[in-house]
């Protein structure tokens, strides 16, 4: 008797290690795709903040050795005043990984608030959201850039205008609206799944019914969703400091680096590849990491 | 959604890619040589094919707004007098210039007379008279016609025409431009129209012309293909017999088409000379004088973001002279020139070319010892992160960082990189600079739109500006004390804020006489006044100018008149 409770005791401990979480993380280590890209955004951000171990700074200029090809000296070139383009790249990395991680992750925290509620109450609640989410996405980008940049050009006390918060800010002010509308369109059919019912019958307050019971069926698609935007975000603050926000030179960005260099794509093509290089790595690392992370999350999975 | 910006992170690196190809793509072209050669020399004088990247909407330059119109239409344009490559004023219609000297303006400036040269013809064969000049008038002071350049035509009381040659024109007040009243052509009674229909007329698109050319065929969006005027004023001229303005937005292709001799002349190549002479080859050059764009950082002397555009208070760091001194003393103005902006000649004041030029001895020129000493008496201490810090400064409080920022426009690379090296001079110094560009519409915004020059919220503005042939509006609105803009004077142009009654005094001579020896001289002392108390400082000229074939000869690049100013000089061997 007490064999058999023990056995079942065992039983039941079993499963605990199989855990959801750990399945996961299981499934996850098995995408070798994914663990490579780990290693090679782990790379890419150590070697943004071990930057100032190099030979030269990010500003120090030589204007007579300015557009040399990749040499021993400067193993990425120089650019058009004679900076080191490897240490610049290195820094801009600093800025461009906040830049594209927290603005995603902020879109992605608004985005995800906006749809679930809108989802989830529906009716005139659902109506109101989405409508706004719709102005957003109407609004000329470029028209609202100028205008908050003449706004905040008169609160010089803040200071905030250049910063890496603000540039986070307005991108996420900017790109919110996609994630909402899926996110939105998820809960809309998840909200008439039985598990909803079930938990709304044994009275789960719909708060927890949201972000406990359907938020979770929603990672997957918050994931792909986010892994695509943080490409997006680093492309976008480029475009930012042409309207004369952002982040303004001499300080290096991914971004305004890769600007830069189209001026002299015939002359000094190494302006323009080592950036672009590392935009394109990151993002690519980015995405398998979010394909890696969806298969892992995905409950129909076999492994 | 997302997944569309991934395309351009794409393309950029195809690009990045294609671009390392490019170089060797150049050498190749450099044995198709003398295969196209555009220019059929055996009939005649010749013709050149000019390459133009959009086409004019007509050649009535009284209507146009785009700059290329003047470009091509000044070959067909008649004026009275025109201004050479130095900027000065030479009969062209005219058989001479009317000055006080010669009576043909009057003791109190108001009536100047023009008189044509004898047997003038039209295109069309009709005399060209003084009737012409009085319709001219007739047409672009009716408002009626569209008329968009301010010449000042509704200045004009009236035009008398005792004879044919002879034409009277009486001002209601002083018209200190009168020589440039009929720079852009005289107007054919007998073939143009009513001014109410000026935009309307056929003569827009082909002018019975008192020009060197008539335009012989309109291609829309292909090319103009224009004749000599048989009836041109100079014997002989022009030499070659016929102009092909070729249209050809993309500069790839444009280049190609110089590189391979297939066109003689392109207009706003925008590549600097070494660039451009390497990519076509050897076929051409890129013909280039310095131009009118000249750098300028002008200096705030008010208190900014303090709510009010006026003079008072003083700024906390620019407002002493002695750190615009510093300032200045801390530009390495020689490399600045031959590294930083290497296609460009320097500029020392405002007035650097035309009749009003005005060179002049820097008096702050590079000097590191000089601009620390200056910053040391000043009140500005170095502080230990290199950067001074006031103590004891004239205007800032104790403790204040020694901080300016640089404030230009956003997408031109040459200038940011210009800040760029300023900004490391002035560290140099001791001396934190910080760049703010922005976008043309907000820094060249209104008074309206709360544009910062305008409200005076800036330090250090920095662009290029020009003045025109006629200078004295922009100049006493650039430096004038009653400038200063404000809500009632939102169009004053005083950025700086500078309130100097000297400087008052010698542009109240300038503007209140017509005699150009006697302006040029309070002009310049104006200039050396600007160096001294440094509102604003002249860094350089851009150099500019256009790809013209390495066998086109006779031609003058004229910052002051169009490509085709002198076209009638042209020649092909």
């Amino acid at each position: 008797m007490t064999d058999a409770i023990q056995t079942i005791g065992k039983a039941r401990t079993e499963p605990a290690i199989n855990s959801p979480g750990r399945m996961v993380l299981r499934r996850f280590r098995r995408h070798r795709m994914a663990m490579v890209s780990m290693a090679v955004l782990g790379l890419v951000m150590l070697s943004a903040l071990l930057a100032p171990l190099g030979p030269y700074t990010p500003t120090e200029q030589n204007p007579k050795n300015a557009f040399s090809p990749p040499s021993a000296q400067h193993w990425f070139g120089t650019d058009d005043l004679g900076r080191d383009v490897l240490t610049r790249t290195l820094y801009g990395g600093r800025i461009s990984l906040v830049v594209g991680l927290a603005a995603t992750g902020l879109a992605l925290l608004l985005g995800m608030l906006v749809g679930a509620i809108a989802g989830y109450a529906g009716g005139l609640t659902d109506n109101l959201l989405m409508r706004l989410t719709d102005a957003f996405l109407s609004l000329p980008s470029l028209f609202v850039l100028i205008l908050i940049s003449t706004m905040l050009r008169d609160v010089p006390i803040l200071n905030l205008r250049n910063s890496v918060v603000m540039v986070v800010i307005i991108i996420a002010v900017l790109s919110w609206m996609w994630p909402a509308r899926l996110i939105r369109g998820e809960f809309l059919s998840l909200r008439e799944e039985e598990f909803v019912h079930a938990a709304r019958s044994v009275g789960v307050g719909h708060t927890r019914i949201m972000f406990r019971h359907i938020l979770p069926n929603t990672v997957s698609l918050i994931i792909v969703q986010g892994t695509l935007a943080v490409a997006y975000a680093i492309i976008v603050e480029s475009g930012l400091s042409y309207l004369g926000f952002g982040i303004q030179p001499p300080t290096p960005s991914w971004g305004n680096l890769l600007s830069t260099a189209q001026v002299y794509a015939l002359r000094a093509p190494w302006l323009m590849i080592f950036p672009g290089l590392m935009i394109f790595i990151t993002t690519l690392s980015i995405n398998h990491i979010g394909d890696g992370l969806r298969d892992a999350f995905d409950p129909h999975s076999v492994h | 959604m997302y997944r569309k910006y991934l395309l351009p992170i794409l393309l950029l690196l195809a690009l990045s890619l294609g671009a390392c190809a490019a170089p060797s793509s150049d050498t190749t072209s450099d044995t198709a040589g003398d295969s196209g050669s555009g220019a059929a020399a055996d009939s005649g004088g010749g013709q050149v094919i000019i390459i133009i990247p959009e086409e004019p909407a007509s050649l009535n330059q009284y209507l146009a707004v785009a700059a290329i119109v003047r470009q091509v239409a000044d070959a067909v344009t008649g004026p009275l007098a025109a201004v050479n490559a130095d900027g000065e004023f030479v009969p062209v219609l005219a058989a001479e210039l009317p000055t006080v000297e010669n009576g043909g303006v009057s003791e109190d400036f108001r009536t100047v007379t023009w008189k044509l040269r004898p047997d003038l013809k039209w295109s069309d064969g009709e005399p060209l008279t003084s009737d012409d000049i009085k319709f001219t008038w007739e047409t672009l002071a009716d408002p009626a016609s569209g008329n968009v350049l301010s010449l000042g035509f509704d200045l004009i009381e009236s035009v008398e025409t005792p004879d044919d040659q002879t034409a009277v024109i009486t001002y209601s007040e002083v018209n200190q431009a009168y020589l440039q009243q009929f720079l852009y052509g005289i107007l054919p009674r007998h073939a143009a129209g009513e001014a109410a229909d000026m935009a309307e007329w056929d003569w827009n698109r082909n002018p019975v012309s008192a020009g060197p050319y008539v335009v012989s065929e309109w291609n829309s969006g292909e090319s103009i293909i224009m004749e000599r005027n048989p009836n041109y004023y100079l014997e002989g001229r022009p030499y070659l017999d016929r102009l092909i303005f070729t249209i050809v937005p993309d500069s790839g292709a444009q280049v190609a088409m110089m590189a391979q001799g297939e066109a003689q002349v392109q207009i706003w190549p925008g590549e600097t000379r070494d660039v451009y002479d390497a990519q076509v080859a050897g076929q051409a050059t890129l013909a280039e004088i310095p131009g009118q764009w000249n750098m300028t950082i002008y200096f705030n002397h008010s208190m900014p973001f303090d709510d009010d555009p006026g003079a008072t208070p003083p700024h906390p760091v620019l407002g002493d002279v002695r750190v615009r001194q510093a300032i200045a003393h801390a530009i390495d103005y020689d490399t600045i020139l031959t590294d930083i902006s290497p296609d460009s000649t320097a500029s020392t004041s405002p007035f650097a070319y035309g009749w009003y030029k005005c060179d002049l001895e820097r008096p702050y020129p590079y000097d590191v010892d000089a601009a620390n000493a200056l910053l040391d008496e000043a009140g500005w201490v170095m502080g230990d992160d290199g950067i001074r810090v006031a103590q004891g400064a004239e205007y800032a409080e104790d403790g204040t960082r020694l901080t300016v920022q640089l404030e230009g426009y956003t997408n031109f690379q040459p200038l940011v990189r210009l800040e760029e090296a300023l900004v490391e001079m002035f560290k140099q110094v001791g001396i934190e600079g910080t760049i703010q560009n922005d976008d043309f519409s907000v820094i060249f915004g209104s008074y309206g739109d709360g544009a910062p020059r305008k409200l005076g919220n800036f330090d250090m503005l920095i662009y290029d500006t020009s003045l025109t042939l006629e200078p004295h509006a922009t100049v006493a609105n650039l430096y004038g004390s009653d400038a200063i803009p404000s809500a009632d004077n939102p169009a004053g142009a005083n950025y700086a804020r500078w309130v100097n009654a000297d400087a008052d005094a010698a542009l109240a001579t300038a503007g209140g006489t017509v005699d150009i020896a006697t302006r040029q001289a309070a002009y310049c002392d104006l200039a050396q006044l600007i160096a001294d108390e440094l509102p604003s400082l002249n860094l350089f000229l851009y150099t500019e100018g256009y790809g013209a074939s390495n066998r086109l000869s006779g031609y003058e690049v004229n910052m002051w008149g169009s490509l085709t100013w002198d076209v009638q000089n042209w020649q092909m061997d």
